[in-house]
């Protein structure tokens, strides 16, 4: 039984990072045209960057997603009522003056700007026009006035630069909800019929402190969030989990595997390395693999002047000076010394 | 074997001592050849330098052209300059050290506690795991050092030290000149320099301002010569005589007592032309160039970039044995060899290691005059003669046990056969030859898919290993028949595919039977020659006939898709061979019976699936695609919903009522909801599809078969275009203003049909509008294709090079090659991802 196991056991030496490098880098070719004939199947990938361009993000570990977003679990006494987890919405929704007016009126001669609300955006919030008015006021610290939905806010100065930038500032302000969290609604889980929030920014660590908020189970693709707010080990699932996902999406089949080991790659140092020149390409111990990859000049340059040692173990070093490489069949070597060989006498 | 180990390699400077060591002349005519043609003595291309004339012997070495190695000479520089490269490492030695005292501006204790960290690292030359932060703390350390005001030592007052490219300092605002620059580094303490990581032994800073200038040996700068007889000579020899001849000006104009104007600026012109010497793409000054125009390529622009020494010649080498032709099918051959044209045989050659019991072996294929004979005969001093029918009693009289013979490839060598892009592993595998006449490369279809190979004219290499280790490793490790399965994700990838799906499958549908002759010709085809029970009235059930190619005890009973398949004893007793099935019958022939019969079962059914389509005919034309009037009518009641949903989508944002979808806003989510609808439209025609289709509709069988085409394509021809994406997924838009795609569509249309959707198939044929709208969807995906394959092989470059140092060790965790480890166990259970698929089945 202990045999038949072993068979299936990956065999010592096995390059496993250049296979699991190849296995993710081949099939980029197959995603780019599925990611064109069927886009937005799902509801989800119709939100998120998906494909290709994900996977260039993944690795190069931005620091922001181009599409982030996050699911927020609730609590058990919460998430099964949908008026509760409306409340809570309602807390976390980050609106801006820039969704509910479309421009300002700036009078310079007088030293006002004015905003007209979008009634019908008004009325899809909570908000009355008096109550972001007087937001406005407090935030920016000017008086305000309201006339129907017409927000005049009377600034301190009649300087025309200042007031532009007032006028910039206030379309800015975030007159509901949590600045950064995004904005956020309802969605219920189909299969489990709970309800849960989806909103449009990775700031997790903004809604985690909110009470009914489930925080075992938060959840969003920002991977760098994860790791601010709940440290690698974290971010090193999260970059799996959705290197696995972006996989599935495709309908490519990666094994596992391959996934895993990309994600330890990235993060076994403690915290996230990019792949590439700024990340573990760029740290290698080896100064002719970091020339023979990218800024060529710069590493040689740089190991003459402190005059640093290339330990000539990896693979690129080897080839370049034509030796055996240290993997596979090359990890083996003898036991016995060259020298000690000679003194063995043959028996007759 | 490797015999010569280099245990590490370490970087420096080479201080002007050295230089003047190492050279073998001091170079001193800024010249190359004199009238007669012959090189100068102390020009720049001396012959004590190297030579690379044939005939001409070196004055170094006395060694001809090849053996001569080459011979660094060196010029001396009247006034010094500095090494634009290192001028950014300069800046940052005169900013961390004192202007006065030359101390580094640190307090004792801190320099105590770097120095300690540094130590390990640099002196005792131990490239160990925590040198990156090290340097990093380091990095910063330097950083900080810019700012200190005041000598902590000599409480000397820091001016600031001002740095522009390429090569000029100022201490405040008075420039300092490379001569001051290198009396400043001078001072710097050994021990300062440590703290810092720098090595003094090797990497005096002061060296990096020059006062003796290597120049490299001939043989690096070879000079050419024309057909006209005229020589034309390297860049960099053109670029040593610039530098020779300002050296030599600014010496004369020095000792004539010119004034210093003249002398600064003749020194500013060496300076330029050393820097353009090393490179000539340096930010600041314009580049050197030829006569012509032509930017001269000098030392960095040999390095760098993907046509550089390094990625070019030294990740990629040229190598010897190996050749390259077009590629074609044979379906005859077996999966694991590789047809080889005669041309190509009787030119390529493995060694054969001539030994006491094999010499006779040898001798034989000496003395033959054609085919399989001996090219050349190395004798044990390495010496090669060419075998020729003038020489050959002699060599034979010659041939001793030692020696080494080299014999044309013939039938059975292993060889390693490749097709680029190689994205993977199994783009190279080792396939056993078989000499055949014609003048292409012949493999097994089976084979086409590792390789993304088709015959459309698609080239191929072919590698000939010629150690015996490497014949070994390329056996057992690379073979065909051990790469069945994808390391991708344990999946065969070397399988049957298209007709003979289509062939395995209506074989096996149950009613099909065969004649006693055709069935003896599919078996026969497939290397089986008996016949299974007949059915009454003399015909060969399909099924029977399929069963003749499994081993005799498989048994395998699982759910697909299509149905249940049950094989007891080698029998398919129930259900149809898929895609799906065929695929599970590998896995379960790979356990029990190992790879060899794997092979040679993928073999056979191929070729006796592919001998039943043959026979059977599977055609596809017009009439497979035309649909039923209830088909019909289905469709455009589809149509007509779909687009009423959209309409009634479009109303709802009309109104503002729209629901946004998260993190859009309303425009973007109607979009996102309009492409959904007539997404789900498509989805919904070919379900329609597979519902009303007859069972036995050629084009259905093969789209769902996996013999080729898709129900996708089914539903274009016969039922509707659909949309027609753009970049991104998004409907087309761009065009002409206010929206509109086409000149006589409606303004700020958000219509279905305005944007590319297209209502008719490709069998009604398309409207002029339509039409538009498929040429640009067709464009469009196109260039976006070429687009991304760039950018794909771009991540799978980062992805191979940061990836690749990390290997399996004993204990199964995953380390790179200096020790670190990456995973503790590999995958969590060490279990080999080319073995998963197998591991599952077996459970």
């Amino acid at each position: 039984m202990a045999e038949e196991k072993n068979a299936f056991k990956i065999t010592p030496g096995e390059p496993v990072g250049v296979i699991a490098a190849q296995s993710i880098g081949e099939p980029g070719t197959q995603m780019i045209l599925r990611l064109f004939h069927f886009a937005g199947v799902a509801t989800e990938s119709v939100i998120a960057t998906a494909g290709l361009p994900r996977l260039v993000e993944l690795v190069d570990a931005k620091k922001k997603p181009s599409t982030p977003f996050s699911y927020v679990y609730l609590e058990d006494k919460v998430k099964n009522s949908f008026e509760k987890v409306a409340e809570i919405v309602k807390r976390i929704d980050e609106i801006k003056v820039r969704d509910l007016a479309k421009r300002t009126v700036e009078n310079f001669s007088k030293g006002t700007i004015k905003a007209r609300l979008d009634p019908q955006v008004l009325d899809t919030t909570e908000l009355t026009a008096k109550g972001v008015a007087s937001k406005i006021g407090k935030l920016l610290g000017v008086e305000t006035e309201t006339e129907g939905n017409v927000i005049t806010a009377k600034m301190h100065t009649k300087n025309l630069k200042e007031i532009r930038a007032g006028s910039v500032k206030l379309m800015n302000l975030t007159v509901n909800g949590i600045e950064g969290a995004g904005k956020a609604v309802v969605r219920q889980d189909l299969k489990t019929g709970e309800f849960y929030i989806l909103t449009a920014d990775s700031n997790i660590d903004l809604i985690l402190p909110i009470e009914g908020v489930d925080r075992s189970r938060i959840y969003t693709n920002d991977i760098f969030k994860i790791y601010q707010v709940f440290g690698v080990e974290a971010a090193r699932n999260a970059l799996a989990m959705e290197l696995k996902k972006l996989m599935e999406e495709q309908r490519i089949d990666v094994n596992d595997r391959h996934l895993l080991l990309l994600a330890d790659a990235m993060t076994f140092s403690g915290g996230i390395k990019n792949v590439g020149r700024h990340g573990l390409s760029g740290e290698k111990l080896s100064v002719f693999a970091r020339a023979a990859y990218e800024e060529t000049v710069k590493h040689l340059v740089n190991a003459a002047a402190f005059g640093e040692v290339d330990p000539m173990k990896g693979v690129t070093e080897n080839i370049l000076a034509g030796k055996q490489i240290l993997l596979g069949t090359g990890t083996v070597s003898l036991a016995i010394n060259k020298d000690d060989l000679a003194k063995i006498k043959p028996k007759k | 074997m490797q015999t010569e180990i280099i245990d590490h390699v370490k970087f420096g400077i080479i201080s002007p001592d050295e230089i003047r060591r190492i050279s073998v002349e001091k170079l001193t005519i800024p010249d190359t050849y004199n009238e007669d043609g012959y090189p100068i003595d102390g020009g720049l291309l001396d012959q004590r330098l190297g030579v690379i004339d044939p005939g001409l012997i070196c004055k170094t070495c006395g060694g001809r052209a090849k053996i001569c190695p080459g011979h660094f000479g060196h010029v001396e520089l009247i006034r010094p300059v500095v090494h634009s490269e290192f001028a950014k490492v300069i800046h940052i030695l005169l900013q961390a050290t004192c202007q006065k005292c030359h101390k580094l501006l640190l307090d004792e204790e801190h320099i105590a506690e770097l120095r300690e960290k540094m130590r390990n690292v640099v002196v005792l030359g131990e490239p160990e795991e925590n040198k990156g932060s090290t340097v990093e703390e380091r990095d910063s350390l330097l950083k900080k050092l810019k700012s200190v005001k005041k000598c902590p030592y000599c409480g000397t007052v820091q001016q600031r030290i001002k740095f522009e490219t390429p090569t000029y300092f100022y201490i405040g605002e008075t420039r300092i000149k490379p001569d001051e620059i290198r009396d400043m580094l001078a001072k710097i303490s050994d021990d300062d320099l440590q703290v810092l990581g720098i090595d003094p032994e090797t990497s005096r800073p002061e060296w990096l301002v020059l006062n003796a200038l290597l120049v490299p040996p001939v043989n690096v700068r070879p000079s050419i010569t024309l057909e006209s007889g005229e020589r034309s000579e390297d860049d960099l020899t053109h670029k040593l005589v610039d530098i020779m001849r300002i050296n030599q000006r600014l010496e004369q104009n020095i000792n004539a007592g010119a004034p210093q104007i003249i002398i600064d600026d003749l020194w500013e012109l060496l300076q330029y032309n050393v820097t353009t010497y090393f490179n000539n793409e340096t930010s600041g000054i314009p580049p050197a160039r030829h006569r012509s125009g032509r930017a001269l390529k000098t030392l960095a622009q040999r390095l760098k970039g993907k046509e550089g020494r390094f990625r070019y010649n030294l990740s990629g080498k040229r190598v010897n044995f190996s050749s390259r032709t077009v590629i074609s099918v044979d379906p005859s051959i077996a999966v694991d060899e590789v047809g080889v044209p005669m041309p190509i045989a009787s030119v390529l050659t493995v060694p054969f290691y001539v030994t006491e019991w094999n010499i006779e072996k040898a001798k034989v294929l000496l003395s033959r005059n054609e085919y399989p004979t001996v090219l050349n005969v190395i004798a044990k001093d390495g010496k090669r003669k060419r075998v020729a029918d003038t020489n050959r009693e002699e060599l034979l009289k010659e041939l001793s046990a030692g020696m080494v013979i080299e014999r044309q490839l013939a039938d059975g060598d292993m060889v390693l056969f490749n097709r680029q892009p190689s994205l993977h592993r199994i783009s190279i595998m080792a396939h056993r030859v078989r000499v055949l006449p014609g003048r292409t490369f012949r493999i097994n279809v089976c084979t086409t898919n590792p390789y993304n190979a088709d015959f459309d004219g698609d080239e191929m290499n072919l590698h000939v290993p010629q150690t015996l280790e490497s014949q070994a490793e390329a056996k057992y490790l690379m073979e065909v028949e051990n790469q069945v399965f994808s390391p991708r994700n344990g999946a065969a990838i070397i399988s049957s595919m298209h007709d003979d799906f289509t062939g395995m499958f209506i074989l096996t549908l149950g009613e099909t039977a065969v004649n006693k002759k055709e069935a003896a010709y599919m078996l026969s085809r497939a290397g089986v020659y008996e016949l299974p029970k007949a059915m009454k009235g003399g015909m060969y059930d399909g099924r029977a006939i399929f069963s003749m190619l499994l081993p005799k005890d498989l048994s395998l009973d699982l759910q697909t898709k299509s149905g249940r398949v049950n094989i007891s004893s080698g029998r398919l007793v129930e259900g149809q061979i898929t895609k799906e099935a065929y695929n599970a019958i590998l896995t379960s022939i790979a356990v029990k019976y190992g790879m060899t019969d794997l092979r040679k079962f993928i073999e056979r059914a191929a070729r006796a699936a592919d001998a039943f389509v043959t026979l059977y005919g599977v055609t596809v034309g017009v009439k497979e695609y035309m649909i039923d009037k209830a088909t019909d009518t289905e469709r455009g009641a589809m149509l007509k919903n779909t687009l009423a949903n959209v309409a009634e989508l479009i109303a709802k944002y009309k109104s503002g009522k729209l629901e946004p979808l998260v993190g859009y806003t309303m425009r973007q989510s109607l979009e996102q909801m309009i492409l959904f609808e007539l997404n789900k439209a498509a989805k919904g025609a070919e379900t329609l599809i597979s519902k009303n289709v007859p069972k036995m509709n050629n084009a259905l069988i093969i789209a769902n078969v996996g013999g080729r085409g898709s129900v996708f394509n089914f539903v274009q021809m016969s039922m509707f275009l659909g949309q027609q994406a753009t970049l991104g997924g998004t409907r087309i838009k761009r065009g002409y203003a206010s929206g509109r795609v086409l000149p006589h569509l409606k303004a700020r249309s958000v219509d279905p049909v305005d944007h590319g959707f297209i209502e008719s198939s490709f069998r009604t044929g398309l409207s002029p509008v339509d039409m538009y709208m498929h040429a640009i969807g067709s464009r469009i995906s196109e260039s976006y294709k070429s687009l991304l394959t760039a950018r794909s092989g771009y991540l799978q470059r980062r992805l191979i090079n940061a990836l690749q140092d990390y290997y399996v060790y004993e204990d199964n965790s995953v380390r790179d090659v200096h020790g670190n480890m990456i995973e503790t166990i590999y995958g969590g259970d060490a279990i080999d991802p080319i073995k998963v698929k197998l591991a599952k089945s077996k459970e």
